[in-house]
């Protein structure tokens, strides 16, 4: 028999107390090297600017679904009224809040196109091809993608995610102090319609962020795809969060293997789902065969031994599907902490290389619509991509500190508490 | 412990009833996990506990490992997944199989084998699903030795509240540390607030007759189906058949040879489609089968003759033109090309092309031309009496052991397949050019082997060799 815990915090500290004050400016400070180291080499290649974007994006797309993926946590935990994860709530609700500062960083890619750079998304440009020029169609998707509506549309994304985030938060860390049961009540009844407009905003997100790069292109698939991913890394990040603040005794034992376990249970699902979306759009595409969509699969299929696209497919396939499967199934391995350490990292990882996938083959699509010969057409670099990726997850580790600061890690005073503490699975 | 229920010992049942074990009541779920925790502190491993929902920390209490059920159903699921790939790739990537052949066709131009692995993963996917949760269902059935005719439990009446508001731990008595009375000490001890015995009936295990006799007769009527199969199997019937999906029977469609769609309400006016009234389209210009593909620049292998091409007036004649003139040489409006004399060195010629030659011959040429080339086909014949009574217009189909034919080069009856002649329609559509080769071969091996025909005029040699 297992003695029930008491729905209260026992531990003496549970938040970053004076930590974050330290973890700030080394974040800013990994940020600006790593920006700057990748800057630097993106002087190197034929268009500086388009080079260093391109490598921004992929890491910003990357961290944006992150957090997305958290607010969806966030929303769905209250939506199903759920008791298990009250503990891992906080750090999804703290990375969930990063979004609203994220906008900040999307800042690099929004103003050049103001100015009218058309380095990253093409349509900025007043008559963009993309292979071949259809001047209705194109005028068309002119009305949707231009500059302006672009503009207001991002605005618009931040401001509904910056929201929804702070008002979970926010009635969050108001019940820490009060214990007022009615503000769960409150998270539950409003989470039922913020989470039709999560929908709306990261089906219209995903479309202006990645699908537009290569704007002739359409896929209803892709938001799903999109969601799929960033839902797997929110997961892969509330664990990996967890688990180095449980490491560094920031919380003790209000997280136990129990809410672990669930974690890599949903991380598995995600893989699955992840998996079962990219194929669902690749078959219907490859079934179908016509050739105002099978382009974008083709170029990222390219069989050629000059362009390794094909293979960075093939790595996607088995490393964020395949093995990801065989290697969370396993009851004694979802229960591992050291493990799921590895394995949480290692699927932000290839999270990562999957934005990489959708979005870097756009670098070098020629007129018509095939790579054009390149001498690194796979365009990896690692003194570009790595220290790009570095140096922003450097400046997200900051963003996050300044949104946790010295607030409870663990929700204080929920009145599902004692079930999460004492949940255990069967 | 003071409680009402005294153990009230059951009347034994006879020499011939076993004591299975000893049940326990219990009123809540936790006494009932203590009871289970202490039990096995105490030794006992073969115990079971009964309670109406499931009770958290109840596997650990009585030592229940933990079940192997997963591993069953990944290797069965492994095992489905595998099934439907190989099924698919064996019926839709193999022809000629030693089991039996598959069909090797292309489907929406979809490539076969294992490059076409993306058209197979949803039926994989079904399939693993599905056979894992069969696996786990039915594994769960096996795993706890279902389904069970008859358990002793049920026996006892205070029993069935195990299905309602009560919790029941049992003690095996085949467990080590069984005994009776101490064991009934033992669970009064833990709290159990009644403890029933629960009897084997072990008096008579045999089948009643009856079960035997009418086991007899159901292994005789299961033969019955297979036995009218038989019967039925080459019977013919005199009602028609039965139409279970009628729409797939009839269906709402044009079909081959066949008027188009006609637009007008007035039969003497009508309005097709196309400007020719078919429902079929014919091949858009230049259309190359996918077998032809890359021949397109051989042109002797695909035309049957050097250099210059043949007058019009010799090629491509539609029904009826110029009919039974073109087949001779001497007619002065005829421009003969220059025909190949031997096989194109794409062909082999050996047994095996004479082979399928003979296979395309049987399909596309016997119907007119006859199974021996004596121009004796079944339409044939029909046609020639419809033409007697002036119902059709038909050029009776040539004899190939007619000298005519025979000393035709073989690049010109290899022209008369891909353009046809008079009434024989071009088969150029039909039949890809390696395969006309090979027609054109079996017919020179009938010529040379085959039946002449009687009024024929041929050396004695040729006459002497026995048909193929």
């Amino acid at each position: 028999m297992h003695a029930r815990r008491p729905g209260k915090i026992t531990s003496p500290v549970v938040s970053l107390s004076t930590s974050y004050v330290k973890l700030i400016p080394l974040g800013l400070i990994v940020g600006a090297v790593g920006l700057g180291v990748a800057f630097f080499m993106s002087l190197g290649s034929d268009n500086t600017l388009k080079r260093f974007s391109y490598s921004y994006l992929v890491t910003f797309c990357s961290l944006l679904s992150m957090c997305i993926g958290c607010l969806f946590f966030v929303t769905v935990h209250n939506l199903t009224r759920a008791g298990w994860g009250v503990t891992v709530r906080r750090i999804a609700e703290i990375i969930a809040m990063c979004t609203l500062p994220m906008f900040l960083l999307f800042m690099p890619i929004l103003i050049p196109m103001f100015t009218g750079h058309a380095d990253v998304y093409p349509w900025v440009e007043d008559n963009w091809t993309d292979g071949e020029p259809n001047e209705a169609f194109q005028r068309l998707k002119d009305t949707y993608l231009n500059v302006n509506w672009f503009g207001i549309r991002m605005v618009a994304y931040f401001t509904i995610w910056g929201l929804m985030a702070w008002s979970f938060f926010g009635a969050s860390l108001r019940q820490d102090v009060t214990a007022d049961p009615q503000l769960s009540r409150k998270m539950q009844r409003s989470a039922t319609w913020k989470m039709i407009v999560l929908a709306a905003t990261i089906v219209f997100s995903s479309f202006d962020l990645e699908m537009s790069l290569s704007p002739r292109w359409f896929s209803t698939m892709f938001p799903v795809y999109f969601f799929a991913g960033g839902v797997l890394s929110a997961f892969s990040v509330i664990t990996l969060t967890s688990l180095l603040l449980q490491r560094s005794g920031r919380v003790t034992d209000e997280i136990t293997v129990e809410h672990y376990h669930d974690l890599a249970k949903l991380m598995f699902a995600f893989v699955v789902f992840w998996g079962y979306i990219a194929f669902s759009q690749f078959m219907l595409i490859w079934y179908a065969n016509l050739p105002e969509e099978t382009f974008w699969f083709r170029c990222r299929m390219a069989d050629t031994a000059s362009t390794g696209w094909k293979y960075w497919s093939l790595l996607l396939l088995f490393g964020h599907l395949l093995i990801p499967i065989l290697a969370l199934m396993a009851r004694t391995v979802r229960r591992n902490k050291t493990y799921l350490l590895f394995a949480s990292i290692y699927l932000l990882v290839m999270h990562w290389i999957d934005h990489f996938w959708i979005i870097m083959p756009q670098y070098n699509i020629g007129s018509d619509n095939h790579i054009t010969a390149a001498t690194n057409p796979l365009m990896f670099n690692w003194l570009i991509d790595v220290p790009c990726a570095v140096g922003m997850i450097g400046i997200f580790v900051s963003i996050f500190c300044i949104v946790a600061a010295d607030r409870p890690l663990v929700p204080l005073n929920d009145p599902r508490l004692e079930e999460s503490l004492n949940y255990r699975n069967a | 412990m003071a409680h009402s229920h005294k153990p009230e010992k059951k009347k034994s049942k006879g020499p011939s009833s076993k004591l299975v074990s000893l049940v326990a009541q219990f009123d809540d779920p936790d006494s009932l996990v203590s009871a289970c925790d202490r039990a096995r502190r105490e030794g006992y491993r073969k115990m079971d506990a009964y309670s109406p929902f499931p009770v958290h920390g109840i596997d650990d209490a009585i030592g229940i490992r933990r079940t192997r059920l997963p591993f069953f159903v990944l290797a069965i699921a492994l095992c489905g997944c595998t099934f439907a790939w190989v099924l698919q790739y064996y019926v839709n990537s193999t022809d000629e199989s030693p089991l039996f052949p598959g069909y090797k066709f292309f489907i929406s131009g979809k490539p076969l084998g294992v490059a076409g692995i993306p058209a197979n993963i949803p039926v994989m996917f079904e399939l693993t699903v599905l056979s894992s949760a069969f696996a786990a269902f039915f594994g769960m059935w096996i795993l706890n030795n279902l389904p069970r005719f008859a358990n002793p439990l049920h026996r006892i009446s205070r029993f069935r509240r195990a299905t309602n508001d009560r919790f029941f731990l049992e003690l095996n008595a085949d467990d080590e540390k069984f005994n009776e009375n101490r064991s009934r000490q033992q669970l009064e001890e833990w709290g159990a607030t009644a403890i029933e015995e629960c009897h084997l009936d072990t008096t008579d295990h045999a089948i009643p007759k009856g079960f035997k006799m009418a086991g007899v007769v159901l292994m005789f009527a299961l033969l019955l189906p297979p036995a009218l199969i038989y019967r039925a199997a080459g019977m013919p019937y005199p009602n028609p058949r039965l139409h279970v999906v009628p729409d797939m029977d009839w269906q709402d469609k044009f079909k081959t040879q066949t008027v188009g769609p006609n637009f007008s309400s007035d039969p003497l006016n009508p309005s097709y489609l196309f400007e020719d009234p078919q429902a079929m389209r014919r091949p858009v210009d230049n259309t190359i089968a996918r077998e032809d593909y890359g021949m397109q620049f051989d042109e002797e292998f695909v035309n049957g003759f050097h250099g210059e091409a043949p007058s019009p007036e010799t090629g491509g004649a539609g029904p009826n033109a110029a009919a039974a003139q073109d087949e001779v040489p001497a007619q002065p409006q005829v421009v003969e090309a220059d025909w190949l004399k031997e096989f194109p060195s794409q062909v082999n010629v050996d047994v095996e092309t004479i082979a399928r030659g003979q296979q395309r011959f049987e399909i596309y040429c016997t119907p007119c031309h006859g199974y021996d080339g004596n121009g004796n086909g079944l339409v044939n014949e029909r046609a020639v009496a419809l033409n007697a009574n002036g119902l059709a217009q038909w050029t009776t189909a040539k004899s190939l052991h007619d000298p005519a034919v025979k000393s035709q080069p073989v690049g010109r009856i290899f022209d008369t397949i891909t353009h046809g002649r008079a009434t024989m329609g071009p088969y150029k559509d039909q039949i890809p050019v390696k395969d006309r080769w090979a027609i054109v071969m079996y017919v020179r091996a009938l010529q040379e082997t085959g039946l002449a025909p009687p009024a024929a005029a041929l050396p004695p040699s040729e006459t002497a060799v026995e048909p193929k």
